[in-house]
Parts: C-alpha cells; structure tokens; sequence
C-alpha cells in the first residue's frame, strides 16, 4: 500500500510534496493536473500512483497553462481540483489565471505552486507571490509538513466558500524536506461531474462560466477577496508564538517560519522575540495583524526573496498608524535580510544578533584553523552529464559541426538537463550561449537568423528537449518557417522529461497513471509544417556529424535534426548496458602526444578515469552505462565494446 | 623569425593556431592531421576541434609553416655538393616521359610520377603508395594504393589541396609495408620535418617511408573562391576531367564533358590559396625526385608530354636509372636554357614569398616561419624584397 | 519568569460543501509550529543530543537519499520527530548530495541544520565527509565514511587533486571527535550490488550505537518501505555493516 493512503491517524514521515498530495486526497479531490518541474513534480507524482484506487484523474499536460485549464473545467463541473507547477509555470498559466479569477469558479480548485528559493534546481528565483495580490486571488503558505497536508485540505475549503480559485505556495525546502505528518480522514464518497450553463451570466453556480460583464464580475471577485480575509482573521493556520511583550516581533511565512524558530533558540531570545507565522499571507488578516503590531514597536519581516509579506505589512501597518503607532520595520528593503537566494537560520541569527546586540556562539579559533587548513584540499565535485548520457554525444557532434563550418555559430539553449551546457563551459563542450524559458532557444534562434542583414551571418542553431518541444516550441518554430528563418533545429528527444523524473509527455504513449496513449511524433510535426527534418542517433557520431553539416551548409530555410536516444536513467535503460566497454592498455596512447587523453580530458564520461600509476584510461565498470560511445572517439582505437547479449 | 621559444610557452598546438592557422599561413598539407584526435580537415580547412596542453607535440613539429633548421634537413637528406640555392638539391636534371603513350594520356603530362611509382612497387622498393584522388567536388583525399591499376586511376593534377600527409599519418598502417608519397613542396617538407623528429609515437612509422616524389607546384587553389569562379561560368565541378596550364597562355585550360574552356589568369590567381603567398618552394626541395611540366620551345600539344624531372638523392638516381634500363621511361637531356628559365622561376616564388612574409609581418626582423640565418633565405633577401614591405 | 503565549485562534470555523463544520483537529495543526503540542509524546528511546543533527552524504547514484529515509523511518517509527531536508534536482548529475536530518522529541526543526551545528556525519565517499566537516563540524562532531572514493570530474580531468586515504585520516582526527573508515562498497559488492553500501553504512552507524536504532527497528521499517523480494539482502547488508564497528 503506498504510504499516501496510511489510515487516518497513524504518524507518517511525508516530503512536503507528499504531505500537500495527502491533503489533496483527504479533501476529496478528482481530478489532478500539471507540468513537471523541480520541486514541484512529486505532487502528481505521488498521486499517480494512488489514482485507481481513489478514484482520481492525474494527468501531466502539455504546459502549466492547459493544465490550469483541464482542472478548471473539473471545478466547473463541481468536482475539487488540482493543479500543480513550478514557480516560473505560472507565469505560463498566468492569462489563463486571469480570466479564471474573474470568472470564478465552483468546485474547490487549488493552484499548488512550488517555488525554488536559491534556484536549487532553477535557473530564475521567480516569485509567483505577486501573481495572488496582481489576480486578487488568496494565497496560503505552509510553514510546517502537518500544515501542508492540513492546508492543502484547507485551501479546497476556501475555494468552494468564496467560489474562487486559491493558490498555495511551497517552496523547495518545504517540498523537498520530508517529516512527521499525522493523518487525517480519506473521504468515502466522489463527487460526480455535472456542468450546469443555462442560467444566468450572473448566477455563479448555474451560468455560463465567463469573465463578463467584466465591471461587475470584477467587483464580485474584490469581495470573495474580502470574504477570504475574513475567513483568515480566524484562521488556525496563523499563530503567535512568543512573550506577551516582545521587543522584537519576526513576522514570517512557509520555511522561513522553521529558520526564524530556530534562530531564536540558537540565540537564546525566546524570551525577547515573539513570531507571528502566517500561513494566510493574501489577502493580509488586517485585525490579526493589528493585534500583534501592537505588541511591540519593532518589527522584522522575514521571508524568501522579494519583500512581498514586508510590502504587504507596511501598506496595511501605514492604514492603522493611529492605532498601533510608528514602527520600525528590518526586513529586506532595509537590507537587514537579503533579497536574493534563499534564507537559512544562520543568515536570521546574523539579523537578529546585529538587532538584538547579543553574540552568536562560534566555534572554537583552533577548529576553524583547522578547517582552513583543510578545506583548500578538497577537489570541488562538479555536475556533469552521467555516464552514457545522450546529450554528451549530441553535443559532441554539435560541437564539431560547429568547429568544423568555422563560422563560429551560436546555439540557443532551452530548459532540461542539456542546460548545464550553457552554465558551466566544462559541460557540453561549451557549445550553448543562450539559455531562458521553456521554448525560447527557439524563438531566439528565430530572432538571430533575421540579423544576417544587420551584419551578423553566422549559422544559427537551437537546441531543446523532447517535452520542452511540445510545452512551448511549436509556436516558435512556426514562426521560424514561416519567416524564413535560417535556423538548424535540434530536438534532443530522450524520450522523457528526464530532468524532472520521467514524467511522461505528449511524445509517450502512455499516461501519467500507465494507461495506454497515442504518442504524438515530433518529426510529423515538423514535417507538417513544411520543415526539412532528419533523424539520427547521437550515438551514431559519423551519421549524425554528416546530417549537421550538411544542414549547416544549406541556406536560407529551417531544418531540424531529431537526435533520438534514452536518457542514461531512463526506466528502460537503467542498468542495462548495451555493450561491455574495455580499455585496452597496449593500444592506449594516454597521455602522449597523438592522443593525450581525450577520453578523460575532454570527452568527460564520468565513467572514463584514468590511472594515475599506468597512466593509462580505465573504464569504471560500476557506474559505466555501456553506451559505447568512447569506443568511437578514442583515435586509436584502444577503447573496446562488445555487445552485451540482452 | 619567431622565436623557438615560444613554442615551449604555448604549447604546441596553440602555437599552431596563432601562428599557422590565423596567420593564413596553413598549407593544407595535413601534416597535424590524423595524427592525433584534435586537428581534421574540412572542406580544405585545417580545424582545430578541442584543446591539447602538450608542450612538445608532433603538430607543431611536422607542420611545414613552423620553424624548422633547414641546414640539417638538407644534411638529413642530401649530398652537400648537389645542394642549389634555387631548387635545391640536383643529382641529375632531364626532361621525360613514359614510354608508354596510353599511359601519357592520361597522366597530367608525361606520367614520369606514374611509372617511377609503379616501378618502385613492383621492384618491391616500397610496398605501396600514397597519392591523391579526387573525392568530391574539389575536395581531394589522399588514399593507399599498392597496384598498377589503382596508381592509374588516380594520375593527374589536381589544382586545389590534397591532404596527402593526413592521409600517410591515417592509412600507413603497419601492414602497409614500406611506403612511397606522391607530394608537393609543403607535404615534401612535412615529410622531412617527420623524418628528422624521431618522436617515440612517431618513429616507427615515418620509417616505413622509402620514397618521395616531389611535385613542382607553383600555387593551389582555394575551394571556395575557385568553385565559385566556376559556377559563375556554368561549370560544375563534376563535368571536369582534366586541368592544365599550358607554357606562355596565360589561361587555365579546363576540359569538360562539354569540351574544353579556359579561364583567364588573372581570376584563376585571385582564387590562389592565402598560404600560397608565403611559399618558398617550387620544385619540392625535400624529395627524391621532382617532376613538373617540361616547357621548353616547341608546340605546347608536343612539350605537354613531357616532364621535367630532377633527381635529388641517390635512392632517387637508382630507380630513375632503373626505369631507363627497364625501357619504361624516355628520358633525354634538357636544354640548357631549360635550367635557367626553372631557376628564375624559382627565385621568382621565393622573392614574392618574402616579400609577402614581410609584408605580413611589418619587419624585415621577423620572417614569420622562415630563418634569416639560413643561407637559402638569406640569398634572397635583397634589396629589392625588403624595400617592397611598405607597400 | 515571563509566560511565553501561545495563539492559534483556536475557535474558527470553516465552510465545506455549503455547511459550516469545525476544520480539524486542532491539535494536528498546531504540530509543527508549536512545540507545546507535542508535549507528551512517547518515545521508546533516548537521543544522547536532543535534538541530534545528522548529515548523510555522498554523490548523485550512491542512494544517499534512500538511506536518509531508512534512517528517518527507524526514528520516527521509534516516536521521534523527524526533519529531512534534502537537495536533489540535479544533484542525480554526478554531484555532491547531502541529506540533512534532525531529531527530536519535541520540536520540528527547520530542514536545513545550522552551520557548524552536525553531530554524525555519515558518508558514502570520503572527500565529501571532508566537505561536509569544513562546513557543518565541530569539536563534537562523529564521522562515519564509506572508504570507496568517487573521483571529481576535476580530479579525472587533472586539474585537482584527490587526498590519500591516509591524508582523510589525519583532517578527521582533526576535524571529529570520534571517526570510522569502513570499506562499505566492497562488502556490497560481495552482496552482488555496489548501490547496497548505503544499507551497509545504516548497520554500520547502528552498530556505532550513536543512534538509537538496532536491526529490530531497520527490519521494522524496510517492511514498509522496500519491496518484499529485497528485504533479506538489504538485512544481510545491515548486519554485514554492523560487524565492520
Ligand atoms: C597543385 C599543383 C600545382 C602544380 N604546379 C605546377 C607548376 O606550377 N609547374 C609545373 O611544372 N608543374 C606543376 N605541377 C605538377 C604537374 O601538374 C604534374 O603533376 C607533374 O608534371 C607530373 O606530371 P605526370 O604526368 O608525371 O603526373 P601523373 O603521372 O599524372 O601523376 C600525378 C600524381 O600527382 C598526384 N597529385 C595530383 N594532384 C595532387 C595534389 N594536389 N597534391 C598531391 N598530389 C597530387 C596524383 O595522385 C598522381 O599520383 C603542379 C601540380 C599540382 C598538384
Ligand atoms: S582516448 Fe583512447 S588512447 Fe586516448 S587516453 Fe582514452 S583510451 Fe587511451
Ligand atoms: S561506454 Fe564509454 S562513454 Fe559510455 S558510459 Fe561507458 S565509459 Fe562512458
Ligand atoms: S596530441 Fe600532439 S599533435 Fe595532437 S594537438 Fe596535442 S601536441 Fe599536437
Ligand atoms: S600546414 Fe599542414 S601541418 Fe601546418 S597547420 Fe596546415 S595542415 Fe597542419
């Protein structure tokens, strides 16, 4: 039985993720939808694998905005539903939010957003916060695992109760930490769908389901707002912690709440600061509020990134001035606290100290001698492609197709593992210059090939994953053919969204949950708009090099390479090597001239090391993937592969 | 002269780069190719795709645009008392052909390379040969052959850069046996620059090679610039058969499946390679022989079958010697004045190339990959060469 | 001695499906940010630290992940309250992975443990014990690592230098108060799955009796958590690890 389902009651260890998946179900939800992306995945994830048994619908879409649109159209129908993204996965979905929040909604919906604090697994720190104030929708923020099961459950609540959507933000300290959760009632009924739109524009419950009269509409959503606040003056969710009298109150939300707590107790001020946590940050709980203010006369606001609760508090502090007095505010618009990167508790008690005046404890000068000493002796241990990886060979041909044409081409990146080939230049042979959104390598490349006429004639590459293809893609690339645009497009299709865990996409014939699917052919659709299209095997690195140049040779029109090979990790590849990879030691040149280690030096398979004593290569048969691919740089021929029988 | 030691400070492939490959001075010749995973050829480009950190390597030390101590090559090589200032070392200078006339149609002009190759191999002096074909458009490669009819298939010239040197440093395996090279001036030198390295990788290889035939060679063609100046007259590439610069036209004659055409000169030498300019060598100075064409009064259609060969070594006498005794090749005495209209030629090319060195470099003190100390250079540093760099 | 306050707004009420209904039980929500709450908890074992700060790391593949959530599940199955935070995302790519946990009997601590702050460190691969000790050791601190060393593409590539065995032992005698050096993988390897060593290490840290935790809790756990088909190899290994102290 997955740990999703514990009877209610039993005391389970839940990731934040799996705690706000839970919280899902307790609160009956139907149907679930999103688009993949650390650290929000395990959501879906976790109920994929629950979803026979409790009667769900899960389904990764094709981006953040049609997910949005699969589970309002539930909602529509008085089903609970979910729909779970990354931070910058809102900015995708966010027209569509637009109009949602303004037409309302029915059935309880909840928008789970996952933000990346620190841009752990990122490559933007987006705030997604703003969107709620922006939208006027609410916004919860768990500060706890229990409080992201009993929130989640919360937040489908609220949404019925004021007919709207509610986001719920988490954060990858939140989502990626894992603790003790108790259990609440799964429920024993589901819901039936039924679509009601014959009745008024103005009945919310019976109408057709639309954004106008807007005025009017947009009225009615100012007041579920209202009413949403109110709900929070009462809330549970937000606690005060901390002496009657405080001389310092530490305003605070989500993880931050964790560091702020723990930060006190390092500094011994438990006595001498108060917190009051909210997990209902928008709209603010302007009584609750009230009442803590005036507690003490400074405040310090912490939270991750922007100033968004800090902004909040002061606007709402500034409406009751007569009530509560002058303050003093520390917080990020001070720079008491950063507002860039994540926080941790070191970096409150660093606050703290400096208000408070006390001295954190340190550690003793002869250890920290010691760690100085120490610590210049430890090799840095860098990402890199795993062994076997499909994008170290794809961009080994990129690389050299580019050398070779010698017109020093640009190749425009785009979102997945082939990024680290654009932020580090040790990766991926330093071939990507450019890296954004989802999609936008495309529409970049797009743009760079109009610039021949301004001077800069070089040849223009993109490069992007097979799910990023259908998330953002298409549209570029239509743009592209259809204004001439001089571009060599690259698919890399590992046949999943390898990054994130292998969620399933448009291009898998088979569904979040194992069902049966039509796989949609990217190279069809390449075809069907009119584009000259190829497709080879990275692996293959005469083959491939041939069709690069060739493309890279012919002008004027767009062309697009599919490199097709599993990812490393793949399901279907994991541990099993296609073939037995040796290094042959008479034959291997190593470090002399004629060779001087390509394999090692520049190829870089993690799986290629090189004995310092023999100085020669050795493959390291525990973690090679048996790609073979060395065996087809190697210039003399000293790298073997036999075929390992399947 | 660039200094030795900047090699040492560089690395020797980077040393390449600044000072061969972005100077325009790279010859094609392939010499750093094959040798190694990091220098190929494209097209006719010489491409460096990663970086090596090795401070003494072969690229640096084969390739004919990099320093070399050219006394002790020619000592390597040579008799001192055949050496010439104008086209080097000379043991014998005659004009010649095969014997065969079916052969001389279609060689380029007198089949002298033909029948010396097929003679060494079939008298086992060298166990087969490396020459170069045509492949695609004008992209040349060089290939191993060890027959009669596959020396055949590949005779004629070809105007534009044949990797041979990749190709000796690819195919010369060690089955290949010993080895006879087909080369022009630059290979020629690569060639000899291998030989006298001796490097541990290297040694066993360059002593498989028995035999070079040196090739005259006044200039190659760039890929690029002469397949436009093609297309731009409508001829494709691949209707060509057979190109020659017949003695005193001024014109590059072009045989096509559609007939003959010719192609003034002056936009044939606008498509002459960059690399060309700096050359000092016309007659291939490191060979055992050196053939050309023979122009010497008399109908071009009757001098076109006739070579100009010039034996340099006595591995080199031996086997023209044998191939008169054997009857294969006609050889007779060339005119006098023969001699001398070569000679001139050659101070020609090497006064151009010095003054086009000079003109690069803007100093009379820095001779790019040449040595002011060596007297070959030396001679032709006249007045009249150094005046011309501020131009 | 000032009173410290405690607010949960305890009396709200929620709306559900059109009905008003009293939200939940408020004693479950109050887990986590109140301590109070979890007052009375029974736990069937003591921490000589409470709470103890542990960290578990090692590079992407080696089942540094799986290894925390088998540690945390023993404890938690044992009464205490267990905070993980970990980094993964890209950290499967061949880098550093490192696992924070922290025990308690009272307090839910923030995922991430304080600079300077570890109390066990656990490692699959002994440089990044070092790079772990350099950043959250202490004079207190206890090292436990797996000998079997991964080398940095850096170190591969040549560029850096990877410290002998000997060298790792001196800066732990150093850095830690108490250190072992087991050669875990080899022992998995002799199982027939080097990824096992991570097992091998959770019996060698309960034979270190630092935790606790014994063979009867690991069993207890892997019932839940690992398919039945593994579970005797992955005991063979805890035992196997146990015997190495
Ligand atoms: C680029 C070039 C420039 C030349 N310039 C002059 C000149 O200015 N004056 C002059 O008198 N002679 C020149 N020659 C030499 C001349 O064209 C004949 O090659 C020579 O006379 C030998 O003729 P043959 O009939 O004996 O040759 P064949 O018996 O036809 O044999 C020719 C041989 O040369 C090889 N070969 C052809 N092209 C190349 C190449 N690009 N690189 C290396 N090997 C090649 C062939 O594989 C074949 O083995 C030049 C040759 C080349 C290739
Ligand atoms: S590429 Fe081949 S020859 Fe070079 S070090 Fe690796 S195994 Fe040896
Ligand atoms: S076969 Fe070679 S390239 Fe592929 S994973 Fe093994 S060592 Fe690496
Ligand atoms: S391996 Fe040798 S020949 Fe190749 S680039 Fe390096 S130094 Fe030059
Ligand atoms: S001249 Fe020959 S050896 Fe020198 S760089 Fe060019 S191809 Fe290489």
């Amino acid at each position: 039985m997955s740990k999703l389902l514990s009877p209610a009651k039993t005391e389970v260890l839940f990731m934040g993720n799996e705690a706000i998946a839970r919280g899902a179900l307790e609160a009956g939800v139907s149907v679930v939808s999103g688009y993949p992306g650390t650290p929000s995945s395990e959501v879906i994830e976790r109920l994929s694998e629950v979803a026979r048994e409790r009667n769900l619908y899960v389904e990764w879409s094709t981006n953040e905005k049609v997910a949005l649109e699969v589970a309002a159209a539930a909602s529509f129908a008085g089903l609970r539903s979910m729909c779970v993204m990354k931070q910058n996965g809102v900015n995708v979905a966010s027209d569509f939010l637009l109009h949602l929040s303004s037409s309302g909604t029915r059935g309880g919906i909840v928008l789970v957003e996952c933000e990346d604090p620190g841009a752990l697994s990122s490559v933007n720190e987006g705030e997604s916060r703003y969107f709620a104030r922006m939208l006027e929708v609410p916004l919860l923020e768990p500060a706890s695992f229990q409080e992201a099961k009993d929130l989640t459950k919360w937040a489908f609540e609220l949404s019925e109760k004021i007919r709207n959507i509610v986001i719920l933000r988490s954060v990858t300290r939140m989502s990626h930490a894992s603790g003790n959760v108790i259990c609440g009632k799964l429920p024993e009924k589901f819901r039936t769908a039924r679509f009601i739109s014959d009745g008024s524009v103005m009945d919310p419950l019976r109408g057709p389901v639309v954004s106008t009269p807007v005025v009017i509409k947009h009225g009615l959503q100012q007041k579920k707002l209202q009413t949403a606040a109110g709900l929070f003056e009462k809330s549970p969710f937000n606690s005060y912690t901390g002496p009657k009298r405080p001389e310092l109150l530490i305003i605070t939300s989500s993880a931050c709440f964790l560091y702020s707590r723990e930060a006190i107790e390092m500094l011994g001020l438990q006595k001498r600061v108060g917190i009051l946590k909210l997990s209902c940050t928008w709209p603010l709980p302007e009584k609750l509020l009230k009442k803590y203010l005036r507690l003490t006369d400074r405040i310090m606001v912490v939270e991750e990134v922007l100033p968004f609760l800090e902004e909040n508090i002061k606007v709402a502090a500034m409406g009751m001035l007569k009530e509560i007095g002058m303050k003093t505010f520390y917080g990020k618009m001070d720079k008491t606290l950063p507002s860039a990167g994540e926080l941790n508790p070191e970096i409150v008690v660093a606050a703290l100290s400096k208000i408070m005046k006390v001295k954190p404890a340190s550690l003793p000068a002869a250890y920290v001698k010691e760690i100085q000493k120490v610590a210049p002796k430890i090799p840095p241990r860098a990402q890199t492609f795993c062994p076997g990886c499909p994008h170290r060979a794809s961009f080994w041909n990129i690389n050299t197709a580019l050398k070779l044409d010698g017109r020093e081409g640009i190749v425009c990146g785009d979102i997945g593992c082939y990024a680290m080939a654009s932020l580090w230049p040790e990766i991926g042979f330093h071939t990507v210059r450019t890296l954004h959104s989802m999609g936008s390598g495309t529409g970049l490349a797009s743009g760079f090939a109009k610039l021949a006429a301004f001077g800069l004639d070089k040849p223009i590459m993109a490069v992007c994953g097979d799910s990023t293809f259908y998330h953002a893609v298409i549209p570029a690339l239509i743009n592209a053919q259809h204004n001439k645009a001089d571009i060599t497009f690259i698919v890399l299709d590992n046949a999943g969204t390898a990054m994130t865990g292998f969620q399933p996409h448009p291009g898998i014939n088979e569904s979040a949950i194992g069902d049966p699917l039509p796989s949609i052919d990217i190279a069809a659709i390449c075809r069907g708009i009119g584009a000259k299209v190829a497709v080879s095997d990275p692996f293959d690195l005469e083959g491939t090099g041939k069709i690069l140049t060739s493309f890279m040779a012919e002008r004027g029109t767009l062309k697009v390479l599919i490199l097709k090979q599993a990812c490393a990790l793949s399901p279907e590849k994991k541990g099993k090597k296609q073939f037995q990879v040796k290094v042959n030691e008479e034959l291997c040149l190593g470090d002399h001239c004629g060779c001087n280690r390509l394999c090692t030096r520049i190829f870089r398979c993690p799986a290629l090391t090189w004995d310092r004593e023999k100085k020669k290569a050795v493959v390291d048969e525990v973690i090679c993937a048996g790609c073979g691919v060395c065996y087809s740089i190697c210039p003399q021929k000293a790298i073997t592969r036999t075929e390992v029988a399947q | 002269m660039v200094e030795l030691s900047l090699k040492v400070k560089e690395n020797s492939q980077k040393f390449l780069k600044k000072y061969v490959l972005d100077e325009g001075l790279c010859t094609g010749c392939g010499a750093c190719v094959s040798i190694c995973p990091y220098q190929v050829i494209y097209r006719d480009r010489t491409v460096q795709l990663h970086q090596c950190d090795l401070q003494d390597g072969n690229c640096s030390a084969f390739c004919p645009r990099t320093p070399a101590d050219p006394a002790a090559l020619r000592k390597m090589l040579f008799e001192s008392a055949d050496l010439t200032p104008e086209i080097g070392a000379v043991k014998g200078y005659y004009f010649s052909r095969a014997a065969d006339p079916e052969l001389r149609a279609t060689a380029q002009h007198g089949a002298t390379v033909t029948v010396l190759l097929e003679l060494a191999l079939s008298e086992g002096l060298i166990d087969s040969a490396v020459v170069s074909t045509r492949n695609q458009e004008f992209l040349q490669e060089g290939v191993i052959v060890n027959n009669t009819e596959a020396i055949r298939k590949n005779t004629g010239s070809k105007f534009t850069v044949s990797p041979t040197v990749a190709a000796f440093n690819r195919l010369v395996t060690k089955e290949a046996g010993n080895v006879g090279v087909v080369a022009t001036p630059c290979q020629a030198l690569a060639l000899a620059k291998m030989r006298i390295s001796k490097t541990e990788e290297f040694e066993n290889k360059i002593k498989q090679l028995k035999l070079v035939i040196g090739l005259y060679c006044g200039w190659t063609l760039s890929v690029e610039k002469y397949t436009k100046l093609l297309l731009d007259k409508n001829i494709t590439p691949e209707s060509i058969r057979k190109m020659d610069i017949p003695a005193g036209k001024n014109v590059l004659e072009i045989f096509t499946d559609d007939g003959a055409k010719a192609i003034p000169f002056e936009e044939v030498q606008a498509c002459v390679r960059d690399a060309c300019q700096y050359c000092m060598d016309s007659t291939a100075e490191y060979a055992d022989v050196s053939v050309g064409s023979a122009r010497f009064a008399g109908s071009w259609e009757e001098v076109r079958q006739w070579n100009q060969l010039i034996v340099r070594t006595e591995k080199g006498k031996a086997l023209v010697d044998l191939a008169v005794k054997k009857g294969v090749l006609e050889v007779r005495t060339a005119p006098e004045e023969s001699l001398n209209e070569l000679k001139a030629a050659a101070v020609n090319k090497k006064k151009n190339a010095l003054k086009n060195i000079i003109r690069k470099s803007g100093s009379v003190k820095n001779l790019l990959y040449l040595d002011s100390r060596d007297p070959a250079v030396l001679k032709y540093l006249t007045k009249e060469v150094f005046n011309k760099k501020v131009k | 001695m000032k009173k410290t306050l405690i607010d949960t707004n305890l009396q709200s009420k929620v709306y559900r499906g059109g009905k008003e209904e009293a939200t939940q039980s408020y004693s479950t929500i109050r887990r986590g940010v109140d301590d109070a709450a979890n007052k009375g908890r029974r736990m069937n074992a003591n921490l000589y630290k409470d709470p103890t700060n542990i960290i578990i790391t090692g590079v992407g593949g080696q089942g540094n992940v799986m290894a925390s959530r088998v540690l945390a599940g023993m404890l938690v199955n044992a009464g205490f309250i267990v905070t993980i935070g970990e980094t993964f995302g890209m950290s499967q790519r061949g880098g550093s992975v490192m696992s924070h946990l922290r025990v308690s009997s009272s307090s839910v601590l923030s995922p991430q443990i304080p600079q300077g702050r570890a109390d066990i460190v656990i490692a699959l691969e002994p440089v990044e014990a070092l790079r772990v000790l350099t950043r959250y050791g202490n004079p207190d601190v206890a090292v436990l690592t797996n000998s079997r060393m991964v080398y940095p593409m850096g170190v591969i590539t040549g560029d850096f230098t990877y410290p002998s065995l000997d060298e790792v032992r001196t800066m732990f005698e150093k850095l830690a108060a108490k250190s072992w050096i087991i050669d875990a993988t080899s022992v998995a390897v002799d199982l027939g799955n080097p990824v096992l060593s991570n097992i091998v290490m959770i019996g060698a840290l309960a034979g270190t009796s630092l935790l606790p935790i014994d063979r009867r809790a690991f069993e207890k756990e892997i019932a839940k958590s690992i398919p039945a088909g593994k579970h005797q190899i992955n005991l063979t290994a805890f035992d196997a690890g146990a015997k190495m102290i």
